[in-house]
């Protein structure tokens, strides 16, 4: 474990700077909304008015949706981010020629490779987490101002949006680390163009034989859709929005579909560490 | 005195594509010897370490202190350091970094010498890799291999690219901080004048072939350098020597210390004329 642990460390040392970065974009855009806040506070043109929200429907709720809402594009970038960290995860080393010194160690492929990729996928989801925090507690006081906050509701919807972005990441996350140990060099670009192409072959094949073969990218989007807190919409009122947090909870967690999104992350990164470990060090 | 092999190595074959970079290697290396592998460019050096240390997909047998080597298992490093061009330490670490991460995944990691020999570098712990010399990086290198309680150091092309006072520092820490008769050093190189003093035994490699592997100082006494003016070079051609060197009105060429030339001058060769007598040379038979 010890062993572990230092290979973590080392990891996170190494790609600290990236995982900083949705950090330091919602950084950025925070100051930016305080300067254009400031500039139109002393320009006079700040009406805001925290009253302004009382009778928008629906009114609880609003904690529950803006939670929502405001994880999207944090969300994204998380995802992107881990599509950056993990098509590098078993190349880095060569590109930067440390391979040698790496392999040479007296420590596990499949720790090195675990390390990889828990600090590819989790060092993004805990910068997600973290953002999430940031902005439930800005959310938080905002509604506490206009004594419009309940904590229930509000949780429901950050906690919703982030595992729904995690789940979307461990599964981008895993196939894009399987890429990388095929592909040394863009491996995301690269396996995309695979499967599209594999998709637009099978598409002719099935028009031009009248054969039924399956799709890869369609299976792939179907494991990537996550259920997302979606559906909603002006008509969600304060009377079933209890009712509709818990169902939304079975659809984006308590469901066969996050057993197989973890299966099949599990047999990625299995696959992709064989083949790491399976390659000569030239 | 029986020495116990600490490498192995029975019909090691290696093939890169169609390319033959290693033909059916046969060799043993003993415990607490410094060795030479010398061999030119291509010859299949940098092939034969990583073979060993079962980087490299290959045919035949290679056991490691008793343990047969297949494929590449991590735990033959507990036993072996394998120093490759300096170079290959991690750039985006720091120098205190790298002395962590090896310390923590090292069992036989030797902390009190590390401080020692960080003490008497001029590395800044805060330092990164990238921004440090060749030098440094060396000596960085050199700093985590030496606190590791290894039994075998493998040093593949350690100092290509340094300068000469670099390439003499490293080799003498190596001899000075690591070296005693239970451990054994493989160092491969085609800079053979700055190791020569400090090799015992020497193997010679070419076009994947061991083509010698001897004590150096027998070797030396087996051959001599044996030196004619150049209207009797006839004299040094009917022993069949592979180069013949023209300096100064003079020619030369190493040959059997038993052969016997009248008026002919007589000297010791250097690894250098013994490995170009056994290999030949771009100039051979000029």
């Amino acid at each position: 474990m010890k062993k572990f642990k230092a290979l973590l460390i080392k990891d996170l040392q190494i790609n600290k700077k990236t995982l900083m970065i949705p950090l330091w974009i919602t950084a950025g855009f925070y100051l930016l909304i305080l300067l254009i806040s400031a500039v139109a506070y002393l320009s006079g043109d700040l009406n805001f008015n925290f009253a302004d929200i009382q009778g928008t429907p629906p009114s609880e709720s609003i904690n529950y949706i803006v939670n929502i809402a405001i994880m999207g594009l944090p969300g994204l970038i998380s995802l992107i981010f881990i599509i950056i960290l993990t098509q590098g995860a078993l190349n880095e080393n060569i590109r930067n020629n440390s391979e040698l010194f790496h392999r040479s160690q007296p420590v596990s492929i499949w720790y090195q490779s675990a390390s990889r990729y828990i600090v590819g996928i989790a060092g993004n989801w805990l910068a997600l987490f973290t953002i999430a925090i940031f902005n439930f507690i800005v959310i938080a006081i905002i509604l506490a101002v206009t004594d419009k906050f309940i904590f229930g509701l509000a949780i429901s919807g950050m906690a919703q949006s982030v595992i729904s972005f995690m789940k979307t990441g461990i599964i981008i996350g895993s196939l894009t680390f399987f890429c990388s140990a095929i592909f040394k060099d863009k491996a995301f670009l690269q396996g995309l163009a695979i499967i599209v192409g594999v998709q637009f072959l099978f598409i002719i094949l099935n028009a031009l034989m009248q054969w039924h073969l399956p799709l890869p990218l369609n299976y792939i989007i179907k494991l990537i859709n996550v259920a997302t807190p979606s559906g909603m919409d002006n008509e969600l009122v304060n009377e079933n929005i209890v009712y509709y947090i818990r169902e939304a909870w079975m659809r984006i967690v308590i469901n066969w579909n996050t057993l197989l999104q973890i299966g099949v992350s599990g047999v990625l990164f299995v696959t992709a560490t064989l083949i790491y470990k399976s390659r000569e060090i030239k | 005195m029986i020495q116990k092999n600490v490498i192995k190595v029975s019909n090691l074959t290696k093939y890169y594509g169609k390319f033959k970079a290693l033909d059916n290697v046969e060799i043993e290396i003993p415990a607490g010897r410094i060795i030479g592998l010398l061999g030119k460019n291509g010859a299949g050096k940098s092939t034969f370490m990583r073979c060993i240390l079962g980087f490299l997909k290959h045919k035949g047998e290679i056991e490691i202190l008793g343990n047969p080597i297949r494929r590449h298992q991590e735990s033959v490093h507990e036993n072996i350091a394998f120093i490759p061009d300096v170079n290959s330490l991690d750039d985006r670490l720091t120098v205190k970094q790298t002395m962590d991460y090896v310390s923590a995944i090292n069992s036989s990691w030797n902390n009190t010498k590390a401080m020692e020999l960080l003490a008497s570098s001029d590395l800044k712990p805060q330092q990164k890799v990238a921004n440090l010399s060749k030098g440094m990086k060396t000596k960085l290198y050199l700093l985590i291999t030496l606190s590791l309680d290894v039994t075998v150091l493998l040093l593949d092309e350690p100092t290509l690219g340094l300068d000469i006072v670099f390439r003499k520092e490293f080799f003498n820490t190596i001899l000075g901080e690591f070296y005693d008769e239970n451990k054994t050093i493989i160092i491969s190189t085609h800079q053979v004048e700055e190791v020569e003093q400090i090799l015992q035994d020497i193997i010679f490699i070419d076009e994947g072939k061991i083509i010698l592997q001897e004590d150096i100082d027998e070797l030396k006494k087996q051959y001599s350098i044996f030196t004619v003016p150049s209207d009797q070079r006839e004299k040094l051609e009917q022993h069949n020597p592979k180069i013949i060197s023209n300096t100064l009105g003079k020619v030369s060429a190493v040959l059997d210390s038993k052969v016997e030339i009248a008026e002919a001058q007589v000297s010791r060769p250097t690894l250098s004329d013994l490995f170009l007598e056994m290999v030949g040379g771009s100039n051979e038979k000029i």
